[in-house]
């Protein structure tokens, strides 16, 4: 198994970065799977302490490495799986703001690690020469059935997010009202979030948010409207998600599949991220 | 014990202070003050001007700042907030010493502000009635004193006049920030009488030092964690290299390794004598690094071999600040703590002069047993010794004395100052395994520990 990696233009180790962080904010432990051609964040709906949510981040990696060469486990099963605490490869590579060159590789030092070279260039125009070791776990062969990419759903009503910004600072003074959050939209563009204690209800209604086209039109045609899918899920699995995207996607869809989860589909340039949150039960 | 109405005045005077308990008072302190209660029993009308000529004037201090000086202030205090939560107000006519120590005497820092770095500033000792003087000895708690200095940023903008007040005799200190639109803010802080530690180190005798700008060292700081306590600074005459502290025993598989490596071209001033490994805790050099920001002056870094303290220092024309690190030893058998930096005490002449037999025995006592732990195991009992002397003879530095009482007589000064500069624990036969042991032999005499062990503060 080998991996090595370079990462030389600023504006591409900001956005890996920027990636890496979203992440760490998402799942504290996730799998790395290295791949050919891209990398994918993997956070698996039966990890441990995931509670069901799980995530699936995609980033083809040419639009980020200048150099990558890896050779997987074996010839017909070309790919590595890797576990690591997310937030320690978001760290090191926070530390590369101002650096020249950055190579990331897989080593053993007593351990697997993903090693994280930095060159950083001082004010004196001199290098300097910085190196992480993140402790990895290799994910054996048996165990990546369970971190394949999860099938889309087949969603009751598929409706375009409004700003995240905006939904987050709602459902965070919602968060103190009611743990369980209710999730509504329809094809009509229109998206609640509602929550209910005994004392009080509250519901925000952003409209005209738009529909995409669904690739089963059989569906749309049975379903009015105005008719709403709800689910119902924990606010702070939510939270967390909308904690976790600093910028506006380029594109967010939310598939609600009804009383079951929630789906939200989410494109930051070339990075895809989806995001699976199962209904509380 | 009755005492005449009249004589209760004077008690203020001598004892105006929050109640402590006896643990306060040494023996020698309450010896004297029994004398004095007696002596005025037997005047018939003791009246205020026969206490003051009785007593002599309190130990003062009085300084005032500008909004500018106060956020270098502010900084000073947060930086030795990173080291304990106490904090010692130290007037002398060097300057005002801010003296921090923590809890198992691994770090200490200093900052000492020269009086030109003040608007005014005026300090005295306290003349007692046998001619002795003593310091102010004032200890402050952290929690009462970080408050009035946060914000710094809109105390520079908004503070005209810091001004800070406290007499021994009176039981706090005051300080008045005279704000714009004509706002005063008065902060009364209780403060304990204690006489202030201070550690003894010769930096200028290590054989590495290092002279680099704050930003350099920041830039590496912030590469570890705040999880990992402990950094490695690993030197060599072609390279520096700082590094998270690998140590057998930890469970490396959680935390990330992380290193950085510095030219030595990058430092202002680079001189290895020895190839060296030292490790130490992070948290006060970070301490340190934000107070030097604020100063824009360079880091200077005094160390040695592995278990010899590291000594970061900032020289500056208006003040200078030294924070002393313990470091670890370097030996498997010890058990993974950093060493114990020795401490000294400054002794109040009138101890010694009042209850000499007493203390004297201590001293003794205290220093056999620093030569029984010392000789035979202490592979740097030699160097230890001849420090004793070296520090005695030798000018000081700020950092040795605090209160260079010009009368002192040269041959009680071994007895008074235990100037051990301790660079390994003692020897493993005392014992004590605890993580952050206080293995300093510097625990000075009983009645000191006594003096200063109170910890509880009536506001």
């Amino acid at each position: 198994m080998k991996f090595r990696a370079k990462i030389a233009d600023a504006a591409c180790l900001n956005h890996f970065t920027r990636v890496s962080c979203m992440v760490a904010k998402l799942a504290r432990t996730c799998t790395l799977r290295i791949r050919p051609h891209t990398l994918n964040f993997i956070l698996a709906d039966s990890a441990a302490g995931g509670g069901g949510v799980s995530m699936w981040c995609e980033l083809p990696q040419e639009n980020f490495f200048s150099e990558f060469q890896m050779e997987g486990v074996s010839e017909e099963n070309n790919e590595i799986y890797v576990e690591l605490t997310a937030e320690n490869l978001s760290r090191a590579l926070k530390t590369a703001q101002n650096a020249r060159a950055l190579k990331v590789k897989l080593t053993n030092k007593h351990f697997p690690c993903l090693t994280v070279s930095i060159e950083l260039v001082s004010v004196s125009s001199s290098s300097r020469m910085v190196t992480h070791d993140i402790p990895v776990k290799v994910i054996p062969r048996k165990l990546w059935k369970n971190l394949q990419e999860p099938t889309v759903p087949d969603a009751d009503v598929s409706i375009y997010l409004p700003v995240l910004k905006t939904m987050k600072s709602v459902v965070e003074k919602m968060k103190n009202i009611s743990n369980q959050l209710i999730i509504e939209a329809n094809l009509n563009g229109d998206l609640n979030l509602k929550i209910e204690s005994e004392l009080v209800s509250v519901t925000t209604h952003f409209k005209d948010l738009g529909n995409p086209l669904s690739a089963s039109e059989n569906e749309s045609e049975d379903r009015s409207p105005e008719q709403m899918a709800e689910v119902q899920v924990d606010i702070r699995k939510f939270l967390q998600f909308l904690a976790g995207q600093q910028v506006n996607p380029t594109r967010g869809i939310c598939n609600v599949v009804s009383h079951k989860m929630v789906h939200f589909d989410l494109l930051h340039e070339d990075v895809s991220l989806q995001y699976f949150i199962p209904a509380m039960s | 014990m009755t005492r005449p109405l009249r004589s209760q005045p004077m008690r203020k005077g001598v004892r105006g202070r929050p109640l402590y308990g006896e643990a306060t008072s040494g023996e020698g302190v309450e010896a004297e003050r029994e004398e004095f209660s007696k002596l005025l029993k037997a005047w018939a009308a003791p009246s205020q001007s026969l206490r003051l000529s009785l007593l002599g004037p309190a130990a003062m201090l009085k300084c005032g700042m500008s909004g500018s000086q106060v956020k270098v202030f502010g900084k000073a205090i947060q930086a030795l907030s990173r080291i304990s939560d106490e904090l010692w107000l130290d007037p002398s006519e060097k300057g005002l010493a801010l003296r921090s120590v923590n809890s198992c005497r691994s770090a200490y820092g200093c900052v000492l502000f020269s009086p030109v770095f003040f608007q005014h500033y005026h300090w005295s000792t306290s003349v007692e009635m046998n001619g002795t003087k003593s310091n102010l000895n004032c200890k402050l708690g952290m929690k009462s004193i970080l408050p009035i200095f946060r914000c710094l940023n809109s105390l520079e903008r908004n503070v005209e006049m810091c001004k800070i007040f406290t007499r021994s005799d009176k039981c706090k200190v005051v300080i008045q920030l005279f704000c714009r639109h004509g706002i005063k803010k008065t902060h009364n802080v209780c403060f304990q009488e204690s006489q202030p530690l201070q550690v003894l180190f010769e930096k200028n005798t290590c054989s590495n030092i290092l002279m680099i700008q704050p930003r350099v060292l920041a830039e590496a700081i912030v590469l570890f964690t705040s999880s990992q306590e402990e950094v490695t600074l690993a030197v060599t005459p072609l390279e520096v290299c700082i590094k998270s502290s690998t140590e057998e025993s930890m469970d490396l598989n959680s935390s990330v390794y992380s290193e950085m490596f510095v030219g030595p071209h990058e430092f202002e001033f680079f001189q290895i004598g020895v190839d060296t490994e030292i490790t130490f805790c992070c948290k006060e050099l970070k301490g340190m690094l934000m107070f030097s920001e604020a100063t824009h002056a360079p880091i200077t870094m005094h160390f040695d071999f592995p278990g010899k303290p590291l000594a970061l220092s900032i020289d500056h024309m208006l003040l200078e600040a030294n924070f002393i690190l313990a470091t670890l030893a370097d030996e498997p058998s010890r058990a993974s703590s950093p060493q114990s930096l020795c401490l000294s005490q400054k002794r109040k002449r009138s101890d010694l002069a009042v209850s000499n037999s007493k203390i004297g025995k201590k001293d003794n006592k205290a220093m056999e047993s620093i030569s029984r732990k010392v000789a035979p195991r202490n592979l740097y009992a030699d160097e230890i010794l001849s420090n004793i002397s070296a520090l005695e003879n030798s000018g000081s530095p700020i950092m040795k004395r605090v209160n260079s009482d010009t009368e002192e007589e040269p041959g009680s000064s071994s007895l008074r100052k235990f100037t051990c500069n301790f660079f390994r624990a003692v020897s493993s036969d005392q014992g004590e395994h605890c993580y952050n042991p206080f293995n300093s032999l510097a625990t000075a005499s009983d009645s000191e520990e006594e003096m200063n062990n109170s910890s509880f503060y009536i506001f």
